[in-house]
């Protein structure tokens, strides 16, 4: 075993660990153990800053890959199904580390966070035994080989989702969004598990480099469909757990469990599982398959952005905010810009982690105001807040500087990219809806700044109503202010704990940290690391060996052969001198060339992929107006007051509650799915009572009038034998009771006779 | 009138069941329980001689070797149940069998 691996399954243990220690023993420990969760995430993280230190820095190879399994389960040969045989196993590559690197690094920063947000909670130490298992599951998700164990542990995630939304369970509006969660999440898996079921009927095996393999010498014998169908199934888990269009509607109500959670599991890690999962099937899924992944990605991302403009809480405006972005990444992914998709996965993780403690500390800070109408004036008071939030509010509304703009960009230029190849005009909508939701992202973030932080405070505008947060989730040391609640003063900046986090994932958010150049992602190390796998299905013929040999496009024959010499050379330099690596690349670059030295034996994706850079300078241009637009709107409106939001939305007032309402995505569930299954659960209801209930009341009728003549029989016959013997025993028993006189001499006159009598009794016989 | 004259088995046998016969009474009907105990001795006794009588009708030593065992047993069996009628008599405060009927409960 690599040590490397040996290492990864230590940090993937190392949180199990402090769940276990956790939820046992923390009203033992001294601070409810919360310096166990701290210190043990320190310890992975610093594992898993080694590992990425090893494989991404040190390597710097793109396709590094070391992998190693165990037969978990042997059930031999099962009838029906074949040789059934359940490998576990642990992968790292670059994905893998740098995930690794990023789960550890959020949940160390949440764990931290939370000890001052989740002071004096009467439940404290159970939340960092949540917060255990949730970065368990997760590290699992992150490292599994095969499709049968991250099945597992996204189903762990999905449980500690539960446990965590649900924190404050005691109120009803929690318990509510708990169970939503868990529903709609296990909508999305039933998909996933029929996705793995038909690849698993084909090849027997759960493990993805077996799947890809198995798949790439053509051995899927149904027809392309079914392959289509695996892999929207497959996507169906991602739809569930990142919240894409139509199971969006769980991940707003998720916001009400404690905002460091949301940072962590409903912005960061949890809703980003799908689209690492959709990434890790990407080379199998068939052009049908990225077109409805695509699709769904860039409705998910235009619908979440119109309704965040309209939304009063802080936290669902981010929540809102977290869907449009996912919804970005399934873009990415179904447009086929890989490496862009993945790019945006990790640095939203870091920003927006960074504006949901940011909020987090906002809350804290108004004493669990969240309404964004009463806020307003606190970059006085929070500073530092300010500075961060405004940093990581840049980065999420793709302004240049930010590695949200790199990434944002990447993917909106592979949209493009993706919509010339494709040429037809519906195909145009997709980087459109990808623009329009940029203006949009840039205009809410802007709202949601000036509310939040500029202007007066409007604390006291607001409406005098019982405050039923703070009843629920009330702070100790807060509790004291809570007469003085509507006063400016109360307002102050969090602790340090709560503050350190935020300087490090603002610092996180800014593009150095993954690319040289402020305007291109693809020249930095990130895009270079995960470059965009080669698919291993063809455009309309899952045997690809034909496939590049029959068709020869123009577009292939410019981009597959120069490029495999470009890759060579890289691999050949990659470990003495990356400083030439990187120099080649960004004189491809410029060229508007393919980069990273990858050949793509299909041609669509080769030309997608080629198309993509060639569009990456139309996407800065148009993201850059979007995104002035949208902030330069979101100025005009609530900064110069030239057009008022009241009115404008009185003049647009459908408009404004269809967004308002969320598109009145839960009405219409409330009035379909969950009317439907009302009325579906009252018909059997019905049969129950009438029907079922009335052949259990006929059996047990039956039953008792058998029961009456076997009680007369027990009576009667049973009850008579039993007494008959005690009274034979009893009379017996008195006639014997007096030959025991216990004198001696008795016993041996008796014996005497009786030996005497044998010995009658012997002669006699030997007489006659 | 030999017969007279010579002991032979016959007399060895009567003689031995007398004592056995002596033995049993003195076990039944005596009250005392040191008087049943040398009763045991007769009725030992009865099979020591019955054993040395056929020992020498019969030529060779078992019966002899037999009859010295008994000897030995018979004197621990003696203050075996010497020791016996000792705790008896400390128990009831007498040696008299037929007042001592706690078995019959």
């Amino acid at each position: 075993m690599h040590s490397l691996i040996q290492l990864s399954i230590v940090v993937l243990l190392l949180p199990l660990l402090s769940f276990v220690i956790l939820i046992f023993f923390n009203r033992k420990l001294p601070r409810r153990g919360d310096f166990v969760g701290v210190g043990i995430l320190g310890t992975a993280f610093a594992i898993s800053a080694y590992i990425f230190w090893q494989v991404v820095v040190r390597a710097y190879d793109p396709a590094f890959r070391i992998a190693w399994d165990f037969t978990w389960m042997d059930l031999g040969n099962v009838p029906g199904v074949g040789p059934l045989q359940i490998k576990m196993g642990v992968v790292i590559d670059n994905l893998t580390s740098i995930m690794l690197a990023m789960v550890t690094l959020i949940s160390l920063l949440v764990h931290l966070y939370s000890t001052g947000y989740m002071a004096g909670d009467k439940n404290y130490g159970r939340y960092f035994a949540f917060l255990g298992i949730f970065t368990f599951s997760m590290l699992g998700i992150v490292l599994s080989d095969n499709l049968f164990s991250i099945y597992i542990f996204w189903e762990l995630v999905g449980l500690s989702s539960y446990l965590l939304i649900g924190f404050f369970f005691e109120k009803q509006s929690a318990a509510d969004a708990q169970k939503k969660a868990f529903l709609a999440n296990r909508v999305g898996d039933i998909g996933m598990w029929l996705g793995i079921l038909i690849l698993y009927s084909q090849f027997h095996t759960f493990s993805f480099a077996e799947i890809y393999a198995n798949l790439a010498a053509g051995k899927f014998a149904l027809s392309n469909a079914w392959l289509t169908a695996a892999g929207i199934l497959l996507f169906m888990g991602c739809v569930g757990k990142s919240a894409q269009f139509p199971l969006h509607v769980w991940l707003p109500d998720a916001m009400e469990g404690p905002t460091p959670v949301s940072a962590l599991i409903h912005a960061a890690t949890m809703v980003a599982a799908g689209v690492y999962f959709v990434a890790r099937i990407f080379i199998i899924l068939t052009p049908d398959a990225l077109h409805v992944i695509a699709f769904i990605g860039a409705f998910t991302a235009f619908m979440a952005a119109t309704i965040a403009i309209t939304q009063h809480d802080i936290k669902r405006v981010l929540a809102y905010s977290t869907v449009s972005q996912l919804g970005y990444m399934v873009l990415g992914l179904g447009v086929g810009a890989y490496s862009a998709a993945l790019f945006h996965l990790v640095t939203h993780a870091f920003f927006k982690a960074c504006l949901f403690l940011g909020s987090g500390a906002i809350i804290h800070a108004m004493h669990h105001e969240q309404d964004m109408r009463w806020m307003g004036g606190l970059r006085k008071n929070m500073p530092w807040t300010f500075a961060t939030f405004t940093l990581a509010t840049l980065a999420l509304a793709g302004l240049p500087l930010t590695s949200g703009f790199l990434s944002k960009d990447a993917i909106l230029a592979g949209a493009i990219g993706f919509a010339n190849v494709e040429g037809g005009g519906i195909y145009y909508l997709i980087p459109v809806l990808g623009f329009f939701s940029a203006m949009l992202t840039a205009f809410y973030m802007g709202r949601q700044i000036w509310l939040v932080f500029f202007g007066e405070s409007r604390t006291h505008l607001k409406p005098v109503e019982e405050d039923h947060h703070a009843g629920h989730h009330a702070h100790s040391s807060h509790d004291a202010h809570s007469d003085d609640h509507h006063e400016e003063h109360g307002v102050h900046e969090v602790s340090w704990n709560m503050r350190a986090p935020l300087v490090i994932l603002a610092t996180l958010s800014v593009f150095f940290v993954y690319s040289p150049d402020p305007l291109d992602g693809a020249k930095g190390w990130f895009m270079k690391m995960i470059p965009t796998p080669a698919t291993v299905v063809g455009a309309d013929n899952p045997q690809i060996g034909s496939m590049s040999a029959g068709v020869a496009s123009p577009h292939l024959a410019a981009v597959v052969v120069p490029v495999p010499t470009e890759g060579e050379a890289a691999a050949a330099s990659h470990g003495a001198a990356p400083a030439t690596h990187g120099v080649s690349a960004a004189t491809a670059g410029s060229h508007g060339e393919a980069k990273g030295g990858h050949s793509y034996s299909d041609p669509r994706q080769a030309e997608i992929v080629h198309a993509g850079h060639a569009a990456h300078y139309t996407a800065i241009y148009i993201s850059s107006v979007m995104v002035v637009l949208g902030i330069g709107l979101a100025f005009i409106v609530y900064v110069f007051g030239i057009i008022d939001p009241d009115k404008t939305a009185l003049a647009l007032r459908p408009l404004y509650l269809f967004s308002l309402n969320k598109w009145y995505w839960d009405e219409i569930y409330e009035a379909t799915f969950i009317k439907g299954s009302m009325s579906v659960a009252r018909i059997f209801t019905w049969f129950d009572i009438n029907i079922v209930d009335g052949m259990v009341n006929g059996v047990a009728t039956l039953v008792k009038k058998f029961a009456f003549l076997n009680n007369s029989f027990d009576k009667h016959v049973v009850d008579g034998a039993v007494n008959f013997t005690a009274f034979t025993v009893n009379t017996t028993g008195a006639v014997l009771r007096k030959l025991q006189t216990g004198k001696v001499q008795s016993y041996i006159v008796m014996l005497l006779l009786v030996v005497f009598g044998y010995f009658v009794f012997y002669f006699t016989r030997l007489i006659h | 009138m030999e017969q007279l004259t010579t002991i032979g088995l016959n007399h060895y046998l009567t003689i031995s069941a007398f004592l056995l016969g002596f033995g049993l009474f003195a076990v039944v009907t005596r009250k005392n329980a040191i008087v049943i105990l040398m009763g045991v001795e007769l009725i030992l006794n009865a099979a020591n001689l019955n054993f040395l009588a056929f020992s020498k009708y019969n030529g060779g030593m078992e019966g002899v070797m037999f009859s010295l065992f008994i000897i030995v047993i018979a004197a621990a069996e003696a203050a075996i149940a010497l020791a016996i009628i000792i705790n008896i008599f400390k128990l009831f405060k007498s040696v008299d069998v037929s007042s001592i009927d706690s078995l019959k409960e």
